[in-house]
């Protein structure tokens, strides 16, 4: 199997010719009401734990003969602490395709290809996630040869050196994407102690180093592919009942571990920082501003105020995105964002412009935004259009059990259990105008700022 | 299996035929596929790029009566989609609404493709945004500038000849009068497929069909495209640039579409080759598995745009004429020779040798469970299908499964013989360095791979051969072109 790597990047760069390879899934399922009372997640399903703390999420859903399993270990690039290995998360996942005593490698590729599965695995800041979707009856199969992987995992150290080349491949062909290369600089300059000062993919000098880290790999297995670490989802067409006695038969002997990280904290940044990217290359001047955000939460508003924060001030809708990419037309592209993530992390808005002259007046017009939501209420009308559009965008989401799993899968890697996504719409059906003003005068402070700039080569 | 529902309803009219692929069903949400059967190939010769910015225009501009602010702020608390793909030969709006919301929806999409607004300023930002796309885009994507580059060279002599999105220069003169007079004259009824699946009624869409057929009736007369020049001597294109690593596409003109009788066997041969981004293919095996050269290594036999960002292979990019392509994902520039004569080597191994009963059955066995997986959505099924009709081809699915239960080895390694022997290459190289790179291609020298472990006899002694394995390149047909003269 091929691994993918959420990595974020700009936005298409040719929209009328690639438009259509971001549209997001589509259709919904189960009873839906856009403004009404009542849970977002519309599914029922259950939720039980093994003794050895392994979590069972069973969805059944009404698309018929298709079963997909996520099963979801909360170890992303946040789980690496030690210096010298940034990366290690993601290159795990590669290796959890390198086979076992009863799956050697071949097998265990022929099986998924034999019973026609679409089978893979993408690696995020704060959890991993192996995938396959396939026919009802080749559950049993399935289930088998991931807890077989999961605890017998055994590979050469020339297998392993091998494969970490394959992630240096990776690493080099994102390269190309200035995007990519100012994320990097972003993150590395916004935070001093946090994980999240690496990139998923790591460091280029740890990924560089990761041949000679043959042992460290093991100790890496050893910690974290655990089963308290790890929660299985199987949404669609599957009984609850027969898949927890399919799973108590293949994971109920995996041993519980002794490992906890403790993940640094990062310490409250006092002064505003920037840097600067010279791009050795074509590539339009692009300025990231990030903030300190919050780790995500459903106890408290902060989170989805600011998501809701991020809509309004700079999405396509907003009075900022109108002004500098479509009126002005100084910017091809404004938008904000505020991950969910297990740790607090940034919030971000980024500009592309199209002249170098017009950069510092892009930064300021953000700036200038950035101020008003701090100090005026929002139109309650926008934050309504912005409740029913969150709503609706998840509704379109899910519309195969495959990309059911898929959404739930982010929401248990941050509390493992799909009732996530329903406190965090309850979240956001609470938000008042003056949650989001509070949020922005809470959090977009300038001490907490770093601003990240990239021009093409020498143009500064 | 899942049974296609599309019916296609010829319009009785005699004139105007709007062709229209349904597949109602219970679904609280509304997929539409509106193809247009005219694209890049449809360009005039001194407007390459005007069938894409036309498009865009549509799809990123406003209408007639709302500007694109408004109708951003109509579309927003919906969540809905409206987006534009262009290819050669066709140009597609794909839509997605919640039930609720269709009334609304449809409103502004019809508005959107029956009345654009053709506002200067729209256009001036969505002409700033295509060239863009090509200047900072497309040039900071070295893998599909490698590919566009190879497709543009293979065809340059006939309509397929230029990168869809334009040239810089053409974009720059291009005018809001050229996108009005292209869509007045290629946006037409007989042009038109008109997709669409979810939970609408019956009136819903025949009141569709009565707002589409107020567009014009005629289709433009489309020049087919010329037969490709044959390759009668592997050449290469080195494209110069910054870059850490190097990225290779090669390829060569093929005439084989699902259109024509060998294409199963040519599909079967290509995924045993190299099935896009998966396991289990021989370069994929030899090339990262066994030898980690790099992230991936894949085989095609039609075109597959943003195969780095997309697992499945995409709808509506229908071509009467494709390429046979190997993909050779970046490489660390001292292993970059030996993984080009790796992929050469592994290509004429199975042209001289044909496939293996075992490589045969395994992955006639793969086809046909995986093609299950391509119309999983509806917006794929009605992509699918109407791909199908514009080829004159069976339901894909169904055919592929068919095909496969009878298919044999000996039909592959004819086709194996009869298409793929005897070609030679165009490839295409994005590096730094491209003057020295042109020297390390032309010479004969031995480009010895040196591994980071121990490696299996079997492997090393490969090895031996492949580092030494001709490139058939000579100097002459060997072009190096700095990143900034590419579609300019």
């Amino acid at each position: 199997m091929e691994d993918v790597t959420h990595l974020r990047g700009w936005p298409p760069y040719n929209k009328g010719v690639i438009a259509k390879w971001l549209l997001l899934a589509c259709c919904s399922a189960a009873a839906f009401a856009a403004n009404g009372p009542g849970k977002v997640f519309p599914y029922a399903y259950t939720q039980e734990d093994l003794p050895n703390g392994l979590r069972l999420i069973v969805v059944p859903t009404e698309f018929p003969n298709i079963v997909a399993t996520y099963i979801v270990v909360q170890t992303g690039s946040r789980n690496e602490v030690e210096a010298g290995h940034t990366g290690f998360a993601h290159l795990f996942e590669h290796l959890m395709f390198k086979g076992t005593k009863n799956y050697p490698k071949e097998k265990y590729t022929e099986t998924l290809r034999n019973i026609g599965a679409s089978s893979n695995a993408f690696t995020t800041d704060d959890y991993t996630c192996f995938y396959n979707v396939f026919s009802k009856e080749d559950l049993p199969t399935v289930l088998a040869m991931e807890a077989d992987r999961f605890q017998n995992l055994k590979y050469s150290e020339p297998e392993f050196k091998t494969e970490s080349l394959a992630v240096l491949g990776e690493y080099n062909k994102n390269s190309s994407n200035p995007g990519q290369k100012l994320r990097e600089v972003l993150v590395d300059t916004a935070f001093d102690r946090s994980t999240y000062k690496h990139t998923t993919m790591g460091f280029l000098k740890d990924v560089q180093d990761m041949p000679n880290q043959y042992d460290y790999s093991i100790k890496f297995f050893d910690r974290y592919y655990r089963p308290e670490y790890t929660t299985i989802l199987v949404v669609g067409d599957a009984k609850a009942k027969e898949v927890r006695a399919l799973v108590d038969k293949g994971w109920g002997q995996w041993k519980h571990g002794e490992y906890k990280p403790e993940i640094p904290q990062e310490p409250a940044q006092e002064q505003p920082r920037t840097a600067h990217v010279d791009w050795q290359g074509a590539a339009l001047p692009t300025i990231s501003i990030a903030y300190k955000g919050p780790a995500y939460t459903d106890t408290a508003k902060d989170s989805a105020a600011l998501d809701a924060l991020a809509y309004l001030a700079f999405s396509q809708t907003s009075d900022l995105y109108q002004k500098l990419v479509v009126t002005e037309q100084k910017a091809d592209s404004l938008f904000g964002s505020m991950p969910n993530r297990v740790d607090p992390t940034l919030f971000t808005i980024s500009a592309r412009v199209k002249k170098q002259a017009d950069m510092d007046y892009v930064r300021d017009q953000i700036l200038a935004a950035v101020k008003t939501f701090q100090e005026k209420p929002v139109d309650a009308a926008r934050l309504d259009a912005v409740r029913k559009h969150l709503r609706y965008q998840l509704a379109l989401s899910m519309d195969s059990s495959d990309s059911i799993a898929g959404v739930l899968a982010s929401f248990v890697a941050l509390r493992r259990t799909p009732d996530t996504l329903n406190k965090l719409f309850d979240q956001y059906a609470a938000l008042t105008p003056e949650d989001v003003q509070k949020a922005a005068a809470k959090y977009l402070v300038e001490s907490g700022r770093t601003t990240v700039t990239l021009t093409p080569g020498g143009a500064r | 299996m899942k049974t296609l529902t599309a019916i296609l309803l010829l319009s009785a009219a005699a004139t105007a035929q709007i062709r229209v692929i349904q597949l109602p069903g219970k679904s609280p949400l509304v997929t539409f596929r509106l193809v247009f059967t005219t694209g890049a190939a449809a360009d005039p010769v001194d407007k390459p790029g005007l069938a894409n910015l036309t498009a865009m225009m549509i799809a990123e501009g406003g209408t007639k009566d709302l500007t694109y602010k408004q109708f951003g702020e109509a579309m927003f608390p919906m969540a809905a989609s409206f987006d534009a793909q262009v290819d050669k030969e066709m140009t597609t709006f794909i839509g997605e609404t919640h039930v609720d919301n269709l009334t609304a929806y449809y409103k502004l999409l019809r508005a959107k493709l029956l009345e654009p607004g053709w506002r200067e300023d729209d256009f001036q930002r969505i002409k700033d945004d295509a060239i863009n796309g090509v200047r900072v885009g497309l040039r900071n994507n070295d893998e599909e500038l490698g590919k566009e580059v190879l497709f543009a060279e293979l065809y340059k002599e006939g309509t397929y000849g230029h990168y869809t999105g334009g040239t810089i220069s053409s974009l720059e003169k291009l005018t809001l009068d050229d996108v009005k007079q292209f869509y007045r004259m290629h946006y037409s009824q007989s042009n038109l497929f008109l997709g669409i699946a979810g939970g609408y009624s019956e009136k819903f869409l025949e009141g569709m069909k009565k707002d589409f057929r107020t567009l014009p009736t005629g289709a433009a007369f489309h020049p087919r495209n010329k037969a490709p020049a044959p390759i009668t001597e592997n050449r290469a294109i080195v494209i110069e640039k910054d870059t850490r690593s190097v990225a290779f596409s090669l390829g060569f003109p093929l005439l084989t579409t699902r259109a024509t009788k060998e294409y199963p066997a040519m599909l079967l041969l290509a995924s045993y080759l190299g099935q896009h981004r998966m396991s289990g293919g021989v370069l994929y095996d030899v090339m990262r598995e066994k030898r980690g050269l790099n992230y991936g290594d894949y085989a095609y036999i039609e075109y597959f745009p943003f195969g780095g960002f997309s697992m499945e292979p995409p709808q509506n990019v229908a071509r009467h004429q494709q390429a046979f392509q190997l993909w050779i994902r970046p490489v660390e520039p001292p292993t970059a020779k030996f993984a080009l004569r790796l992929a050469l080597y592994e290509f004429d191994k199975l042209v001289k040798e044909g496939i293996p009963q075992d490589g045969f059955e395994r992955t006639r066995d793969f086809l046909t469970k995986y093609v299950n997986v391509l119309t999983r959505t509806k917006s794929a099924e009605l992509g699918y299908a109407i791909d199908s009709i514009w080829y004159g081809a069976p339901n894909y699915v169904d055919e592929i499964k068919k095909s496969m239960s009878t298919l044999t080895r000996d039909e592959v390694n004819q086709y194996i013989q009869a298409r793929l022997a005897n070609r030679h290459f165009v490839i295409t190289v994005v590096t730094k360095d491209g003057e020295a790179f042109k020297k390390l291609l032309a010479s004969d020298d031995p480009s010895p791979m040196t591994y980071n472990s121990p490696k299996p006899e079997a492997i090393m002694a490969e090895d031996k051969i492949v580092e030494k394995y001709p490139l058939g390149l000579k100097a002459e047909n060997i072009t190096v072109v700095p990143v900034g003269t590419v579609f300019q």
